[in-house]
């Protein structure tokens, strides 16, 4: 019995004890899980004839003294692409073809300063978070080892880079504290045209202490509408239709141009 | 001003596709050829993927072969009974080519085949029209008629011992019907290998070794280029949905006035003068072609589809 008691008070205690973690750890939750907010304007963005990108902004609250990181990308997948390399020691041609799989066709990162300088590698890699962490993500083949896979990831973010449909970069976040103490961030980027039509998903990072202590998320969609979708769709769709339609466009205006240098005196 | 492109996927510069289908619609109407293989390079160039930029190319290319014949028919210069002929021999060589780059990719080398036979086609044809054009410029008529009708003597018996002799009256040329329908396939295979309508390598075909007339080369040449085009765009529209219709009306906004403007200039010039111009070019893109395989890439990564 007594010996119950011993262990009964030893529960006590050690429910006590529990009860009171709990209680610290669900006021720091709440209270954060209320604090870091994201909200992403212009989330809708529609593809039209004139269409030649867009901005989106991210804006929301945070908790004080912290930094921030905000990653917008799209649904992870994989990419084929044709890879070059040099025949008989001298000439460039492409020699294959290499997989990127778990990679995002878009993937920036925007934060209040360098991602390593605030960030420690593991939570990098939790999060994927930077090129770095993304490396490590990605999984490419065919490749001998892992300095081969490192150089044609490389080679795979300097082509994204290049359709401006992969970027990092710090410094650009605009921070300042609200009447009730609170951080507000601000972040207005623009959107490339190169990103193709889809949702993108935009995460908010709050860092402390190298880790993140919280994440809040909002989504960004992109669409075709009116002439540019039913064009697209009348590519994909009826293809026939498509193909005697370009080349009817195509036959009509050689033959309307001619007319009108014949009318025009171009032709004699 | 920006226009999007639906297939493409991308924002352009309506001025860039104008400008450059008017630039490459010139070259159409002056040399007879379609230019693809200028325009599909610069297209991708200004970001359209390669796959669109091909498939595109043909789709513009109708538009302003169109012109082009009509502009050159309206003068008398296109031989269809002899374009016919090619256009049945290109036909058989296209079905050809395509097995053979099936093979090829089969094998794992066909880049470098597609490569290797652009520098030496482009090179061999570039090099030798560049030669004869100046001799011709430099030598008198007289002695240069007299030259080409030896040349003809030693070839001709050949070709004229061949069956099936048919007189092509616009060309003013007796040939066998095979003559055209085989070149005509040798241009088709080597078209279907590099991907391109091959009027690069039939105007110097018709010049050297149908001894066809320069003017009417080109018109005949455009004549089966529009042909050609067609079954291509149906085809890249059909099977791999990688044509523009946007892209290819700016394109043709450009090319079929170019076309016109550019047969209106090649009237004025000499036969000469127009294969010096047309080789220069050819001899340029060679140039071109052999920096791009020999310098290190800025990208050592690319879309798959396309050249």
């Amino acid at each position: 019995m007594k010996k119950f008691s011993v262990q009964s008070s030893t529960f006590k205690t050690a429910a006590c004890f529990m009860l009171s973690l709990f209680t610290i750890y669900f006021s720091l939750f709440t209270d954060a899980s209320a604090m870091l907010t994201a909200k992403a304007n212009h989330d809708h963005i529609t593809i039209d004839f004139f269409y030649h990108g867009s901005t989106v902004s991210v804006r929301g609250l945070s908790e004080p003294g912290t930094d921030l990181v905000i990653k917008i990308a799209s649904p992870e997948g994989h990419q084929l692409l044709k890879q070059k390399g040099k025949v008989g020691g001298m000439l460039w041609m492409n020699v294959g073809q290499l997989k990127f799989e778990n990679t995002p066709n878009f993937y920036e990162i925007f934060s209040t300063k360098k991602v390593e300088d605030i960030l420690s590698n593991d939570e990098m890699e939790k999060h994927v978070i930077g090129f770095s962490a993304l490396a490590k993500h990605v999984e490419i083949t065919p490749v001998a080892n892992e300095e081969e896979k490192a150089k044609w990831f490389d080679e795979f973010v300097k082509f994204k880079q290049d359709s401006k449909v992969y970027a990092s970069s710090f410094g650009e976040i605009k921070t300042s504290m609200n009447a009730n103490g609170k951080l507000e961030y601000y972040i207005l980027t623009e959107w490339p045209y190169q990103a193709q039509p889809g949702d993108y998903l935009v995460t908010v990072y709050a860092v402390k202490d190298h880790k993140v202590v919280e994440q809040a998320t909002s989504q960004v969609n992109v669409a075709q509408v009116g002439m540019v979708k039913s064009l697209a769709g009348m590519a994909k769709d009826m293809p026939a239709v498509y193909g005697f339609l370009s080349i009817g466009v195509a036959l009509g205006a050689g033959f309307g141009v001619s007319m009108v240098f014949r009318k025009g005196g171009g032709s004699h | 001003m920006y226009l999007y492109l639906p297939v493409a996927l991308t924002s352009i510069n309506i001025l860039i596709p104008v400008g450059l289908g008017l630039a490459v619609g010139l070259l159409s109407g002056l040399f007879g050829v379609g230019g693809g293989f200028l325009l599909t390079p610069l297209l991708i160039m200004f970001g359209i993927p390669s796959t669109v930029a091909a498939a595109t190319d043909s789709n513009q290319i109708v538009a302003a072969s169109t012109s082009g014949t009509y502009a050159h028919w309206k003068v008398g210069n296109v031989d269809f009974k002899m374009g016919l002929y090619l256009l049945v021999g290109g036909f058989l060589g296209g079905i050809v080519g395509v097995q053979a780059i099936k093979l090829l990719h089969a094998m794992g080398n066909a880049d470098f085949v597609i490569k290797i036979t652009y520098i030496l086609m482009l090179g061999i044809v570039g090099v030798y029209m560049f030669i004869e054009s100046l001799q011709s410029m430099k030598k008198k008529t007289d002695s240069v008629e007299q030259e080409n009708d030896e040349k003809e003597s030693v070839v001709g018996r050949f070709l004229k011992s061949l069956p099936l002799q048919t007189r092509f009256e616009k060309s003013g040329i007796t040939h066998s019907v095979f003559v055209p329908i085989v070149l005509g396939m040798f241009v088709g295979v080597l078209a279907a290998i590099m991907g391109v309508g091959g009027g690069f390598l039939m105007v110097p075909i018709m010049v050297y070794m149908l001894r066809m007339p320069m003017h009417v080369v080109v018109g005949t040449s455009l004549f089966q280029i529009l042909f050609t085009c067609i079954e291509v765009t149906f085809l890249q529209a059909y099977t791999n949905h990688s044509v523009d219709f946007i892209l290819a009306v700016l394109l043709l906004l450009g090319s079929t006035v170019g076309a016109q403007i550019g047969a209106v200039f090649g009237r004025k010039l000499k036969a000469e003068q127009l294969k010096i111009l047309l080789a220069g070019i050819v001899l340029a893109v060679t140039v071109k072609i052999v920096f791009e395989i020999t310098l290190t890439p800025a990208l050592l990564l690319s879309q798959v589809g396309g050249h």
